[in-house]
């Protein structure tokens, strides 16, 4: 047999050559057959899962025409079609062997209404069917979408446009006016809040008290009676404060009761709208190539950079993506040190003896261990055990009310890591092996003691291999669920974990992740037809997100490599 | 004169690193003392013993080679020196080792400055995947030497002695992989001349290099022993020859015949070196 590694450079094709003549013509055939088959197997798969997940993910966001269908018994309805099938056995009306008959899935949305979002139609029951290019689409905070034809725009309580192109400006033109107030509203919203932070947080402070164990003692109601008093005083001072902004947004909100839409639906019903509770209007059968991707492009960034709305199912996922990166990150920050002080331990100072290679195989063994079950020791151990400890010495006033003895993000990141360092003890051993033992004796020759020898050359040249992994850390840490759920994931989170007050970092906070956020879409929510298309487009980010952090740690490493062009790692 | 320049620079370094020369400072050091003085020296490797009893005084100022078929031992003995079989496992000593009237192997012994003061060359070339200047400061940089000057100074001469000064001054910043092989041999000299060490030993440093490189490395070892002790182990005889002023022939780790080099080859008084040098065995 030809060596391979002769057949690098100019040498290939007489190599490939030789290899081939000295294989009797035929042999071995039905086992490269069946590898290969295997191998196409699984890319076919792979490829197959990651289109589906990224086509209907991307999909989401593109506008869908409008259909108006009127069926055989007058019914009408107007909606976007979401699929369409032939229908079970079961259903069908004709005789076995009979042509097969379709049925049609239409988003009809209006659910404020009393409708389904959503309704099957029979094919055969249909009369007539067009495109209307007057009917709108609008997306609400609330309800869902909302499909029909404008009839009139009001503003205070008199008409200012009916129906037909010339209403839909005027919509639009009044939508944005609205949407203007609306933020608006927001700001004086949080600048009350912000100006009320001092009520609330002594609010808090004597509510913790008072259901705690501390204010039975003498001490902690010595400390209630000192508080309470100072509550009456300080509501006062605020209110007179924050009195102008709630007149403002008092009348804020007058004027936007008063600007309302009426809508026709495609039964003819009646629905008066208020302009502010819509987040978007589209006429989607008339929109050109350039609106339809500027539709795309809003909704895309509204995705990434806005909260969630409608438990979930709608607008953006930045605190769960925020959540995700801050947990790999810290996840990270935890188990690189631990894991590489390790591995320098056991391959560079400890006698390679039996026990050495017992601790190797348990630790080897770990990375088998089931997440769930690491998920459950990060709770009992992080979360009860070091987090309990904390609370009774630092925080015991509050107590019952944990403040570290309850999930957090900082539990579920040391949790990850706790799953996580095997990964990086066994890539990095095989990081330090991979160093040359010549480049130990040069060192050490030159008159360098054990530990500046490792420090100066064997960990710099055993980078590559510590990174690897680091990327094989990263990669299992952002897709765990499971033990993320017992040690502080949340359905919403009320704030992110890095915010403007004192100490910027709050450890202790409760955090949404993106994989979290796709299993409760996908199994919890109430609508979940409707949020089915979320659960795509989170899912197409989840994967696009760890394979951007992988790809970071990648191409550090292919620095790092270069820079080590002749350690062969 | 390069090397007395290196020399005046280089002690207040010595005087921060070194132990051992500010016990025996060099200008007090008697003349009669061999540099290396081994008594009975036997090394196991586990069960298996690879030297034995192994007496022999390695003069000043010489180059001193080893000779011998493989496995005779040439290398572990040299090893033995600078403490570098520590490094491997199982490895037990008995004996004792006088590197200038100090047995190395008495307990509290400074590694670190042991093998500062006594610099080794290896067989295949290992110079670090830095630049060419990095690696000269590798060993003075561990040893605490900060001053920018000296550091200069250091890399100059150390290159000079090693013959490679004109070859890579334009290119102290590249990677010392981009060397050829001969160049990176005498790379790894001339890092461990900017140790400034007393003896310098050399286990079969042109073993890998082709013909030419080997002239090079030979003439930098022959103008090495006005400054250095030089013991090298090679398995080329007509090296030993041609650098070496004395010779020392072991067979199946035993010391078998160790002379002036002209007396090895020319006129050996035991049959088995005879043998040998004459290209019987081996």
């Amino acid at each position: 047999m030809v060596d391979t590694r002769s057949a690098s450079g100019g040498d290939a094709a007489e190599a490939r050559t030789l290899r081939a003549a000295s294989r009797p013509s035929g042999e071995g055939a039905p086992y490269i057959w069946t590898t290969s088959l295997a191998v196409v197997l699984v890319l076919v798969m792979l490829v197959g899962i990651v289109v589906l997940i990224l086509v209907n993910g991307l999909r989401t966001f593109w506008p869908s025409p409008l259909v108006e269908v009127l069926l055989r018994d007058g019914t009408r309805y107007l909606g976007e079609v979401h699929a369409q099938e032939a229908k079970p056995q079961a259903q069908r009306t004709g005789r076995a062997g009979a042509p097969a008959e379709y049925r049609t899935k239409l988003k009809i949305g209006n659910r404020d209404l009393g409708a389904a979002d959503f309704v099957w139609i029979d094919n055969a029951s249909i009369k007539a069917q067009r495109p209307p290019s007057d009917a709108l689409v609008f997306e609400r905070l609330e309800y869902g979408n909302f499909y029909g034809r404008l009839k009139e725009v009001r503003a205070g309580e008199r008409p200012v446009a009916g129906g037909g192109e010339e209403g839909i400006a005027t919509l639009r033109r009044f939508h944005r006016t609205a949407a203007g107030k609306r933020q608006k509203l927001d700001d004086l919203r949080r600048e009350q809040l912000n100006i009320r932070q001092p009520l609330t947080n002594l609010e808090r402070e004597i509510s913790a008290l008072r259901g705690s164990r501390f204010a039975v003692s003498e001490e902690g109601a010595a400390e209630l009676r000192r508080l309470e008093p100072q509550l009456g005083p300080l509501q006062n001072q605020l209110n007179e404060k924050v009195r102008p902004l709630v007149v403002e947004q008092e009348r804020l909100r007058r004027d936007l009761e008063g600007l309302r839409v009426v809508m026709e639906t495609a039964n003819g019903k009646i629905a008066s709208i208020a302009l502010a509770d819509i987040v978007r209007v589209t006429q989607p059968n008339t929109m050109g190539m350039h609106h339809k991707v500027l539709h795309y492009l809003g909704k895309l960034i509204e995705f990434i950079w806005q909260q969630p709305r409608e438990s979930n199912t709608e607008g953006g996922v930045f605190p769960a993506i925020f959540g995700t990166v801050l947990l790999v990150f810290l996840m990270t920050i935890a188990v690189v040190p631990f894991g590489v002080v390790a591995a320098v331990y056991m391959h560079e100072y400890a006698r390679q003896g039996r026990l050495l290679r017992i601790v190797r195989v348990a630790v080897n063994n770990l990375a088998g261990v089931p997440s769930i079950v690491i998920g459950m020791f990060g709770l009992a151990f992080f979360v009860y055990g070091v987090g309990g400890t904390i609370d009774q010495l630092y925080y015991s006033r509050y107590l019952p009310t944990p403040t570290f003895g309850t999930g957090g993000i900082l539990w579920a990141s040391l949790t990850l890591a706790l799953l996580t360092l095997p990964v990086v003890i066994v890539a990095s051993q095989e990081g330090l092996a991979a160093v040359p033992q010549a480049y130990r004796e040069a060192s050490l020759a030159l008159g360098t003691t054990k530990w500046q020898t490792i420090h100066r050359v064997v960990l710099p040249n055993a980078t590559p291999g510590i990174l690897t992994g680091i990327i094989l850390a990263i990669s299992r840490a952002s897709g765990e669920v499971a033990p993320l759920m017992i040690t502080g994931v949340v359905k919403l989170a009320p704030s992110l974990a890095i915010d403007g007050s004192w100490p910027f970092l709050h450890l202790d906070r409760k955090f949404m992740h993106l994989g979290f956020h796709i299993y409760d879409v996908a199994m919890q929510s109430p609508n979940v037809e409707a949020a089915m298309p979320m659960v795509y487009s989170t899912t197409a980010l989840l994967l696009l997100l760890v394979l951007a952090l992988n790809s970071v740690a990648t191409i550090v490493r292919g620095k790092l490599r270069q820079r080590y062009a002749g350690s062969k790692l | 004169m390069a090397g007395s320049t290196l020399e005046k620079l280089t002690t207040g370094m010595q005087e921060a690193a070194s132990e051992t020369s500010s016990r025996s400072p060099q200008a007090h050091r008697p003349e009669h003392l061999a540099a290396i003085h081994c008594e009975n020296l036997s090394v196991f490797y586990g069960a298996q013993q690879a030297l034995f009893n192994i007496s022999m005084d390695i003069p000043r100022h010489r180059v001193t080679s080893f000779i011998g078929p493989s496995g005779c031992g040439k290398s572990t003995l040299l090893r033995s020196f600078n403490r570098m079989n520590d490094v491997i496992e199982n490895v037990r000593l008995e004996g004792k080792v006088l590197i200038e009237g100090e047995n190395i192997y008495e307990p509290g012994t400074h590694l670190p400055t042991l093998r500062k003061n006594v610099g080794m060359v290896f067989q295949k070339s290992n110079p670090f995947p830095m630049s060419v200047r990095d690696n000269i400061l590798f060993g003075p940089r561990r040893q605490g030497v900060k001053n920018r000057a000296l550091l200069e100074q250091i890399i100059e001469d150390s290159l000079r002695r090693a013959d490679l000064w004109n070859e890579v001054k334009d290119r102290l910043h590249t990677s010392a992989l981009d060397l050829s092989g001969g160049q990176q041999q005498r790379l790894c000299i001339a890092r461990a001349l900017a140790n400034s060490p007393r003896i310098l030993l050399m286990d079969e440093p042109a073993s890998a290099l082709d013909p030419i490189s080997t002239a090079k490395i030979e003439e930098t070892i022959y103008e090495l022993k006005d400054e250095y002790t030089v013991v090298i182990v090679t398995h080329n005889l007509q090296q030993a020859a041609r650098c070496s002023d004395i010779t020392a022939f072991l067979y199946l780790g035993k010391l078998i015949e160790m002379n002036e080099t002209a007396k090895v080859f020319r006129n050996p008084s035991n049959k088995q070196t005879e043998d040998y040098v004459s290209g019987r065995f081996g």
